[in-house]
């Protein structure tokens, strides 16, 4: 369904994505993984088309450069964040972006309600909570059913509790023969919505395994992701930086990937440099492991 | 520039043509014209009638249609009995009055030849005391023509000239020596001139004059009376040359915008009293040059509305001696200008405690006498500007002109010399004389016009509603 | 919750038309645009300040009910050189480039359709937006001037709005190529309103003091003055509402003698110069650049 051949594309003089080649058959769901910067968004950019980048990328047999329009028909895209017009209704974005789909009527209460947003339509944009957003996001990428969904970073501004019920619903349509690609930082979320990993680092592909095998080869213990203060981040990474940790930056925090006896440890370097730690969540590999067969046989128990 | 000064001294030399004494037949009647007559003496049907007539009778003439050429060399009334047509046929003059005391009333006269040295007329009168009224003159080179014809009555005449260029018409009326004479209710349109030639003692009266180069113009004509004439769209309203003792009184003057476009001209003309006229629209409303002549007598200007001129008065650097009081000068571009530099010292715009309004005026009146505190100087930085480069007018009505405007207002080493000074300036319009009798009907279309321009715009933002609801239509 | 509607679509669509996308996105950028505050802002103080001008001339006509193209209509030519081309530059300005630092930009990217079609269709739009404050601005101004007792032919009301129009479609043009380039919308307006300035003061105050200082022959300061959208409007709705130039001095009397009834044909060329030449350019640049 996707196929992309010699992808390269550079910003100015930094490479972003560097002769990248894969292909993704109906069907299967792609978990594009690496740290910020490895290109996984510059690569879904690439695939929608949007970027100028040597090489070639069909959907379906569709050059996304030179017949972006028809190959994008068979795309629901689901961006990391949504700046929506202040004012816009939720019923009316959805009839405006079935109409650039070409559809000629939408049934949005149904529409809504497959993403979990029944009696929402007659609401501003504005007043959705983020998590709400990201379902209107969702459901304007379902709208016209397209074979493929692609995702970038679709839970990375989500609270815990939002990203659990967006990877479950995530996790029901990418059944049904859709073609998922998503880009993420989370190994809880690649375990459950991949069969394949798609490891990318400096904008190269490392390799490309399934999701047991990526799971079982994680190096770290567990990962923490720790909630922190959009104004205290920059500076929770530089303590945990000097503490000999490697933090990532994400939507609602950091993620620290630690060894399984010293998952406290982050919590000491922050609480020592007073930055304090709102929630927390720890995603050990076994449980990744875990996610991943429970994911698999819930596949295999559909019709 | 140059070259546009040599125009204009070409131009005022050829209008001096005329006035030069020693060939003053050049442009006027030629003497022996009686002689030239293009009158057949074969009779027409109307002729055969005159003829038959006893001097002093009156004649009825039937109606219908007279393709002929008329002589009437007797006193006579002759009536048109319903509607009579004399048809000239394209050729020569139609009607020509030789015999004092004709009474020609009620007939439509058309149809003259072209003959512009002949000077083709629809009626000619070479005698005394003719009375031409309530006819009817179209496609015609000259309308009425008085030659020689004193203390006659022009009245209630309708004046159409050919659809020619404007160098191949004729005069729609014109008078020649023909002192005392009453020029009243006759309406004359698409000609040259109506123009008086050394006639005294003129009363030109509710005259309506359209479409012509000049509307009413006086050439050595002293003692005139010029009142309640409307003179709209034509090349210049009103001309006086060389002439004294003018009244020019309630008249209208509106878009005469030829290439001169003067609502009314004053040339070396001295004792002239121009009172409770309106000047709208024109190129200039009042044009002033050397007039008076005579310092002893001031010119003088009151109870004029002068609205919407591109100047409202145009100085000559010669004017002198004019008194300018209790006018209104609205919404005029230039609200008073001096052709080429100088100032106005030597005219004065108040008289006792009445200055003028002037809609720029900018003062305030804390006692509440009706006169402004401050005395109205006009001189903007731009109009200063244009005055010394005429090409800067390019820029006019752009908010780069009020720039300048504000520096010059604002910067007092860049403030121009005051062109005039008002000391007395009126803080509300006298009362407008001359205003056209109905106006409450033509503000219609302006009133429908922006209901249009309303209704489409809302009727755009309807379109944003959403055809099927919800919260995208209700705002 | 039923998986069966939310399987893929098997049938395969055809894209919209791009007439269908681009007046798909005309009609959301008309209906945001009329929500918005810019607007309705815009809107009113066009119409507050043509009221104030109308009826400031109708008062300084003393009641009388006399201005012929007098004050008022040389103070609405001076309001819609000032506010409209304002109204459109930032209008302009901000469009795509508030898209484009909202991310909403690459979204709609994202979905098939076509650079061009987002471009014209925002153009048309935000077209139609300026259009309804202009006839409203106007209208309600021949209103007031009607019940003030001036006669005055609608016609040439009518050009004005028309020629307005005109010129809003300029500035438009000119505001979304600047709004393609920009990063930030803030930066967009900024340069907008730079624009604006330049147009509205200083090339004419230039012109100024270039005829004063190098005595420009008037052929050449008209040429140049062709150059100025805004200049072009003002001569243009003189030439229309007066069907002569006079007015403007010796450079008006030349173009008239010049060009005659060509004058119309040039403004209009200028004009719509103005409006093609910048929109293609954006267009250009928004499929060469990236939605970022």
């Amino acid at each position: 369904m996707i196929k992309i051949n010699h992808v390269s594309m550079k910003f100015g003089r930094s490479v972003a994505v560097s002769d990248a080649t894969f292909d993704i058959p109906a069907g299967d769901s792609v978990a594009l993984w690496g740290p910020n910067g490895a290109g996984k968004t510059t690569l879904i950019r690439c695939v929608l088309g949007l970027l100028r980048f040597r090489g070639s990328i069909s959907l379906d047999g569709r050059d996304v450069r030179r017949d972006g329009k028809r190959a994008r028909l068979l795309v629901g895209y689901v961006p990391q964040e949504l700046g929506f017009h202040d004012e816009l209704g939720v019923n009316e974005a959805l009839r405006f972006f079935a109409a650039l789909k070409g559809l000629d009527a939408v049934d949005t209460s149904a529409t809504l309600e497959h993403v979990g947003l029944a009696g929402h339509g007659g609401k501003r944009v504005r007043e959705l909570s983020g998590g709400m957003k990201q379902r209107l996001a969702l459901a304007i990428a379902l709208l016209g059913n397209p074979p493929v969904l692609v995702l970038d970073e679709v839970t990375a501004s989500l609270d815990a509790v939002g990203r659990a019920e967006f990877v479950g619903l995530l996790e029901r349509l990418s059944g049904a023969g859709r073609t998922l690609l998503f880009a993420s930082h989370r190994l809880d979320e690649v375990a459950t919505l991949a069969r394949r990993v798609v490891e990318l680092e400096q904008g190269r592909v490392r390799r490309i395994t399934p999701v047991a095998a990526f799971v079982a080869g994680t190096e770290h213990g567990a990962v923490l992701h720790l909630h922190i203060a959009a104004h205290a981040r920059q500076e929770a990474m530089r303590s945990l930086s000097e503490g000999g940790f490697s933090p990532k930056l994400n939507g609602v925090g950091l993620l620290v990937p630690v060894a399984a006896s010293q998952k406290a440890a982050p919590f000491r370097v922050l609480a020592d440099a007073r930055i304090a730690v709102e929630d927390f969540e720890v995603v050990t590999s076994a449980h990744a492991a875990d996610l991943a067969t429970r994911a698999r046989e819930r596949r295999e128990t559909q019709p | 520039m140059n070259r546009l000064r040599l125009l204009a001294a070409v131009a005022s030399l050829l209008a001096c043509v005329p006035a030069q004494a020693t060939q003053p037949d050049h442009a006027a009647p030629s003497a022996d014209a009686p002689t030239t007559s293009t009158v057949p003496t074969t009779l027409g049907e109307i002729g055969r009638r005159v003829a038959a007539a006893e001097p002093g009778a009156t004649l009825v003439i039937e109606p219908g249609v007279y393709h002929e050429h008329l002589r009437l060399t007797k006193p006579l009334t002759i009536r048109a009995g319903g509607k009579v047509i004399i048809d000239g046929g394209g050729s020569g003059d139609i009607v020509e009055i030789t015999g004092p005391d004709v009474t020609f009333q009620g007939f439509t006269v058309r149809n003259t030849g072209i003959d512009l040295d002949k000077e083709n007329a629809a009626i000619r009168v070479l005698a005394p005391r003719a009375v031409i009224k309530d006819n009817i003159v179209e496609d015609v080179l000259f309308g009425i023509d008085l030659r020689e014809a004193p203390d006659s009555l022009i009245s209630n005449n309708r004046i159409g000239g050919k659809a020619l260029d404007i160098a191949r018409r004729g005069d729609g009326l014109r008078l020649w020596r023909s002192d005392r004479t009453i020029v009243e209710d006759n309406v004359i349109h698409d000609g040259r001139d109506a123009i008086l030639w050394y006639s005294k003692g003129v009363v030109v009266r509710r005259n309506t004059g359209l479409d012509s180069r000049y509307g009413l113009h006086l050439m050595f004509s002293d003692d005139v009376t010029i009142t309640d004439n409307e003179f709209t769209r034509n090349s210049v309203g009103i001309y006086l040359m060389y002439s004294t003792g003018v009244e020019i009184a309630g008249n209208r003057l509106i878009q005469n915008r030829g290439p001169s476009g003067y609502g009314l001209g004053l040339k070396e003309t001295d004792r002239f009293v121009v009172r409770g006229n309106l000047m709208v629209g024109n190129r200039s409303g009042i044009y002033i040059d050397g007039s008076p002549l005579a310092p002893d007598v001031p010119g003088e200007f009151s109870a004029n509305t002068l609205a919407g001129n591109d100047v409202g008065i145009t100085f000559l650097p010669s004017a002198r001696g004019n008194l300018i009081y209790a006018n209104n000068f609205i919404d005029n571009f230039n609200q008073i200008a001096v052709a080429g530099r100088g100032n106005l010292d030597a005219n004065q715009f108040w008289k006792g405690d009445a200055g003028n309004f002037w809609s720029d005026y900018t003062g305030y009146d804390q006692n509440h006498d009706g006169v402004g505190d401050f005395v109205h100087e006009s001189a903007t930085l731009f109009e200063d500007l244009m005055d010394r480069e005429p090409s800067l007018r390019l820029f006019l009505f752009s908010p780069a002109q009020q720039a300048v405007e504000f520096v010059g207002r604002a910067v007092p080493a860049v403030r121009p010399e005051p062109k005039f000074t008002d000391e007395v300036p009126l803080m509300r319009p006298v009362p407008v004389a001359a205003l056209p009798a109905s106006s409450s009907s033509t503000r219609m279309p302006l009133a429908a016009g922006g209901a249009i321009l309303v209704l489409f715009g809302s009727g755009l933002l309807r379109l944003v509603r959403d055809p099927a609801g919800g919260p995208g239509g209700a705002l | 919750m039923t998986t069966l509607s939310l399987a893929p679509n098997p049938a395969l669509r055809s894209p919209p038309s791009a007439l269908r996308n681009t007046l798909t996105l005309a009609r959301r950028e008309l209906r945001d645009a009329v929500r918005s505050r810019w607007f309705l802002l815009y809107t009113l103080a066009f119409t507050v300040l043509g009221l104030a001008v109308s009826f400031v001339s109708a008062a300084g006509t003393g009641g009388s009910g006399l201005s012929g193209f007098g004050r008022t209509t040389a103070g609405l030519v001076n309001l819609v050189l000032l506010v409209v081309p304002l109204m459109a530059l930032s209008a302009g300005a901000a469009s795509i480039a508030s898209d484009r630092e909202r991310g909403m930009l690459s979204y709609l990217f994202s979905q098939p359709m076509n650079p061009s079609e987002l471009l014209l269709g925002k153009f048309l739009g935000l077209a139609a937006a300026l259009l309804a404050a202009i006839s409203l601005g106007l209208g309600s101004c021949a209103l007031i001037l009607a019940w003030k007792g001036l006669r005055t032919n609608p016609q040439s009301m009518f050009w004005l709005c028309g020629l307005a129009f005109m010129l809003a479609l300029g500035m438009l043009s000119v505001g979304m190529l600047i709004s393609t380039l920009a990063r930030r919308a803030s930066v967009a307006v900024g340069t907008g309103i730079f624009v604006w300035l330049m147009l509205v003061f200083v090339s004419d105050l230039a012109l100024m003091a270039g005829a004063v200082a190098l005595r420009l022959r008037i052929e050449t300061l008209f040429a140049a003055s062709l150059v100025n959208p805004l200049q072009v409007f003002k001569m243009w709705s003189l030439h229309a509402v007066d069907a002569n130039l006079d007015v403007l001095g010796p450079a008006g009397l030349y173009a008239v003698e010049e060009y005659g009834a060509l004058l119309h044909v040039m403004f209009a060329g200028c004009m719509v110069a103005w409006v093609v030449v910048p929109l293609l350019l954006a267009s250009v640049v928004l499929s060469r650049r990236s939605p970022l």
